[in-house]
Formats: C-alpha cells, structure tokens, sequence
C-alpha cells in the first residue's frame, strides 16, 4: 500500500511542528518550573511574522526569511519573558501562570486586530513539486516541501541539541535546570540563561509557525489548540526533557495519522489522548522524565 | 426599551384611528445594521424595486379593485431578540398581513414562532436551516434547504459528471456540514454511485492530510467537500499536495469571495450548488438584475433575488386569494405552483419548503461561472 508511506511523510510532518513548539514548553518548564501558557501564541506570532515578511518582502528567500522570523519572534519571547514574567518569578506559581494566560490573550487579540481574523496561508516558500525518487521507488506522492519541512525541524532539533549538550550556555542551562539557586552562586548570569532559554523556545516555535503556515494554513487563535497538543505532547515525553519533547510531538502526531488512517477519522482525538492517558499511567512522569523528589 | 414602546405609542393611536383599506401593508424584518449588514442592504434594494414595480401598475389585484402595496421595514440587527421585537411590531402595531424574514436562520427562528401564534404568513428569503418550517403552517422560505444541496451535488456529479466514485471530507462538528455530506452520501449511491470515502474532522482543524491520504487510497473521481469558504481552499490545496485528482464539488457554503481570495488558482476548475448565479439564463432574472444594476449600480447577490421572490410571493398570494386576509394568504400561498421567480421555479409541495431547482457554479479564473442549473 502506497498511502503507508504517505501516512507516515503526513504524521512526521505533524510530528515535527508538534516538536517544535514543545521544546519551548519543555525547556522552560526544565529551567524555571513555569508551564508557559502564552507559548502557543508565540508559535502563532511567529507563524504571523513569516507572513508579514513574506508579503512585505517578496525577494527574500526562504533561508533568509526563516531565520530572520525566528530571531525577531526570539525577541518578542525574551521581551515577555522580562517585562510580564521576570517580576513574578519569586511569587506564587499561581500569579505567574495567570499571567502566561493574560499574555496568550493579549497576542491574540493584539494579531487579530493588526491583522484580522482571517485565516490566512504563507505564500509559498519550499518549492511544491513532488519528490520524483519516492514517487518511483515507493510510489508514494510527498512534495518537496513537505520533505524539507521535516529535513529542517530535525536539524534544528540537532542543533538545539548540540546547543544544550556542547555549549558554555548550554552547560549554564543545564546547571541552572539542575538547581536554580546554587548557580547564580558560582557567578553565573541567571536572568541571562533564562532569557537565552526563552529565546530559543520562541524561535523554535516561530519555525513551526511558519512551517504550519506553509503546510497548512495560519490563524490568530490557531496557538491555543496546538499549543495544548504539544504541550500534551511534552508531558507524554516527560517535560523538562528535550528528547521527551520531541518523541512525544511524534508519537502524538504518530497515533492521530494512524487513527484517521486505520480507524476512523471520527475516533482522532478519542483514540489519541485515550493512549496517552494510559502512556501516563504506565509513565506518570512522561516517558523520558525524571521524577523530581521534593527536598526538605 | 421603555422609550422605545412609549415613542411608538402615538403611532399605535394613529394606526387605530385611521382606517387603512386603501393600502396594503407587508412587514419585512432584515439585518440593516449589524455583521451581516450587507445582506439586510440586498434585502432593502429589492424591496424598494419591489414596491415600486407593483406601485407603477396601480397596485396588487384584490378582488375586483386595485390597492397599493406598502412595505414596512425593520432593522432586526441579525440578532434573534430583535427579531421578535420587530416580529410583534409588525404584527402588533403595524398590522401587517404578512411578512418577509427574517435572513439567518437563527432570526427566523425568533421570529416565526410569534407570526405562526397569530395567524400571518411569513416568508424568509434566506434560511435554509430545515427547523424554520419544520410543524408550522404560516411559514415558508424562498431558498431550498440544506439537505437537498446535497441531492443537487450528487445529481450533477452522477449525470454531468459521470462520476462513478465519490468521496465526502466534511466538518463532523457542524449541522450544516453533516446534514449535507449525509444526503449526498445516500443520494449518490442512490444514483448509482459508489461512495469510496466518508472522512470527517472537527472545526478549526487545519491538517487533513491524513483523510485526504486515506481518500487518495480509494480514489474517487470527485470529492464532496460541504465546508465553508474559509477552509476548503486548503483542504483543496492539501488534496493536490498529496496526489488527489478528483473534481472538487461544495455547497453555497463555498459562495463568498475569500474562497478564491486564499485558494487562488487551486480553486479552478471545480464546482459548487447555489441559490442564483447573477449569468443565470433566465427572462425574469435577467430583467431584474438589468432593474437592480441602474438603480443601484450593483450585481444583485443572492439574498437580494430571493429577497425579491420573497415579496413577489406574497403579492401573487394577496392576488390569487382576492382578499386582504392572513388566512387566505397563506392558504393561496401555500398552493403556489410553479411561480417564477429569479431564483428559479417555486412550487410548495405541501409544506413551507419551495420544491425549486439550484444553480451548480464552476470556479473558472478565480471567478464565479453559472454552469448549469438542476431541478429536481
């Protein structure tokens, strides 16, 4: 069966979108312990940004213009971070998530009245034409874009990676993920590293807004549904965990593809979160997780 | 609202004073000011060309003598409160024999539990939701309902299209959607055809590619999508991402110039039921867009041609019942037998539901193209 292989090229698009924006939940909930409930929208902004630049300025290339919407969406994350958050990172958990609810609702409205309503798609960047080698070889029907979209998520998950396992920086965020009160003691910069982490939430998730944008389609309240699937799909993972983010974003997207392809495309969201629920019995702390004892 | 009541009430006084056998009052509820406001615009153009067509040749026929018509119009703000506040004005103060309205369905459905209550005929233009007639006597619509889209799809892909194999993607999650996608379904198997795919998703999902994976698999040579405009361009342009050939086909869910505003060249070639098509080849259509173009300088839409039935339908009503009476309205209206309107050929069969063909539009260039009409 050649739809097989398609189901698969259609989940690990998904997937990878998925994993993109639950990255940014998982590192900075590994880093500060706050489930930043905004970062859906910061995924929509930068799906938003893409579009903007794309109709302002139509000469530049997609490399260009990929990068250039991560690093201004980066900006827009780090500035959240230190004017609506900073403040409150001593007061009760409970203030801190209100306000990344506030700031979500802020975004959207803030891109519904600048932009419209509308849903709206981001002018074709990736070239659209199938790739001829699978359709020969396989006989499955995957466009260029598709391809690349999933070749350029994973290699910005490898580059987080490396980012995070290799760096100066990264070794800060691990440190400070490990315990966020010894390390400003060793001289370590912490509002630094917490900005550098939202940073690089941010501009992953500006990646797949602009990826969503291509492949689908982009709105100014599309952030709250898939914000809540990957964040379901970081904690499957086990939150906190970068290489839980990303096996949970693939798993979700795995189990939605298979249940439409299989099963029925009425059962999708039944059949998926009821396997997770049962996921997080047999793993209540996610799959890849580390149960965090309270220390007294 | 007080004010308001109180305002109205020297009027109520007047009303009561002066006789009115000279002149015939018709009520019309439409959205004038509100989201939908262009549609309560439509309505009020082809009410004034209405009233003044039947006016300039001395007025309707009852009886033996002529008498002028007056309509009376209501901004009901597409708010279903205001609908039966403009409802009992209408009936209440202006005593009007029958009314046009409202347009959504949800103001109908305000408003016609109150005419039905006190015996005046309605009829609305715009509704198509199947529960505005449904076990009342004294209202009708102009438009077709819903479900029946669905058997004028699956006429058109069966016999124009020689389709063998269909498949349905619709929004499981709306009534609209799921009543259409279930008629052409049985329908098109009815016909002969083969129904190889029936995938469903949830509103404001935005990845199909998983259905539309599953419904290349089966191949069908058209795909029945009964979405609205703002989503079937991209389950269009997800389709062709993924190989799908097959016709596209839709309903007047499709009718809304966003539809080619984000499909683009991807919308081309395919092709959806509605009301009216302004290129209609029809006498009565045509001399009411040429009406409606000098005077407002506008293509009539759809809500303006089945505005104008609407109050025609009325008026050969107060005609063939020979009095100013509700009751005798409604019993001439409800024996309406292939009047002709712009919109096509109306008969009420029994019910207040027009059995009454629809237009099947092709998307061509990025524009609206009248392919053929269907009755059924």
């Amino acid at each position: 069966m050649d739809t097989i292989i398609q189901q698969l090229f259609n989940a690990a698009q998904l997937g990878a979108v998925y994993a993109l924006i639950a990255l940014g939940y998982s590192m900075v909930y590994g880093i500060i312990r706050l489930i930043n409930f905004a970062h859906g929208d910061i995924f929509m902004l930068g799906g938003f940004i893409g579009l903007l630049l794309t109709t302002r300025f139509g000469w530049m290339p997609f490399y260009l213009l990929l990068p250039l919407a991560m690093l201004l969406t980066a900006l827009v994350g780090v500035t959240i971070e230190r004017v609506a958050y900073r403040r409150l990172r001593n007061a009760q958990r409970m203030s801190v998530v209100i306000t990344t609810l506030g700031v979500g609702i802020f975004l959207e409205n803030l891109v519904r009245l600048t932009v419209g309503p509308e849903t709206r798609q981001i002018p074709a960047g990736l070239p659209s034409a199938p790739v001829v080698w699978l359709q020969q070889h396989l006989g499955a029907f995957v466009t260029w874009d598709k391809l690349l979209i999933i070749l350029i998520s994973l290699a910005l998950m490898a580059i987080l990676w490396l980012v995070v396992n290799r760096t100066l920086i990264g070794t800060a965020m691990r440190a400070v993920a490990d315990n966020k009160d010894a390390v400003p003691l060793m001289g370590v910069n912490l509002n630094l590293v917490i900005a550098v982490t939202f940073a690089i939430g941010s501009a992953l998730a500006a990646a797949g807004g602009i990826f969503y944008g291509q492949a689908y389609s982009i709105d100014p309240y599309m952030g709250i549904d898939l914000g809540w699937k990957a964040f379901i799909a970081a904690v499957i993972g086990g939150i906190g965990s970068i290489e839980g983010a990303v096996l949970g974003s693939f798993l979700l997207a795995g189990v939605e593809v298979i249940t439409v392809a299989y099963l029925s495309s009425n059962l999708k969201n039944g059949i998926a979160f009821g396997l997770l629920i049962l996921l997080l019995l047999v793993w209540p702390w996610g799959i890849m997780g580390k149960p965090t004892l309270k220390k007294v | 609202m007080k004010l308001r009541t109180l305002a109205l009430l020297p009027l109520l006084v007047l009303a009561g004073c002066k006789p009115t056998a000279k002149e015939l009052k018709i009520g019309v509820s439409a959205p004038t000011t509100g989201s939908i406001s262009a549609t309560g615009q439509s309505a009020k153009n082809a009410i004034a060309l209405v009233q003044d067509e039947i006016n300039a040749g001395g007025g309707v026929q009852v009886g033996d003598k002529q008498v002028k018509v007056r309509f009376i119009l209501e901004d009901d703000e597409d708010k279903p409160e205001s609908t039966a506040t403009v409802f009992q004005k209408l009936i209440n103060q202006d005593k009007v024999l029958a009314i046009v309205g409202s347009y959504t369905s949800k103001c109908s459905n305000a408003g016609a539990p109150i005419a039905e209550a006190s015996g005046i005929p309605v009829v609305s233009p715009w509704s198509t939701n199947p529960n505005v007639t449904k076990g009342r006597k004294f209202i009708f619509r102009a438009c077709f309902i819903d479900p029946f889209q669905g058997r004028v799809v699956a006429q058109f892909a069966t016999s124009k299209l020689k389709a063998k194999t269909g498949a349905v993607l619709y929004d499981v999650a709306s009534d609209y959607n799921k009543g259409i996608a279930e008629v052409f379904r049985d329908e098109f198997t009815k016909m002969g055809g083969k129904i190889v795919g029936f995938e469903t998703y949830n509103t404001k999902d935005t990845d199909f590619s998983a259905q539309l994976t599953k419904i290349k698999g089966s191949n069908p040579e058209v795909l029945f999508l009964p979405n609205y405009f703002n989503e079937v361009p991209l389950q269009i342009q997800q389709a062709r991402k993924l190989g799908l050939t097959a016709v596209m086909l839709g309903g007047d869910g499709w009718d809304n110039p966003e539809l080619v505003k984000l499909g683009g060249k991807v919308m081309d070639g395919n092709y959806f039921s509605n009301h009216y098509s302004p290129d209609i080849d029809n006498p009565v259509a045509k001399g009411f867009i040429a009406k409606y173009k000098a005077r407002f300088g506008l293509v009539p839409d759809a809500a303006a041609a089945l505005t104008y039935d609407s109050a025609n339908l009325i008026l050969k009503a107060v005609a063939t019942a020979g009095k100013a009476d509700s009751k005798a309205i409604r019993d001439a209206l409800a024996a309406t037998v292939g009047f002709q309107g712009v919109t096509g050929n109306i008969t009420y069969g029994g019910g207040g539901d027009p059995v009454k063909g629809a237009v099947v539009i092709k998307v061509e260039d990025g524009k609206f193209v009248f392919d053929s009409a269907v009755n059924p």
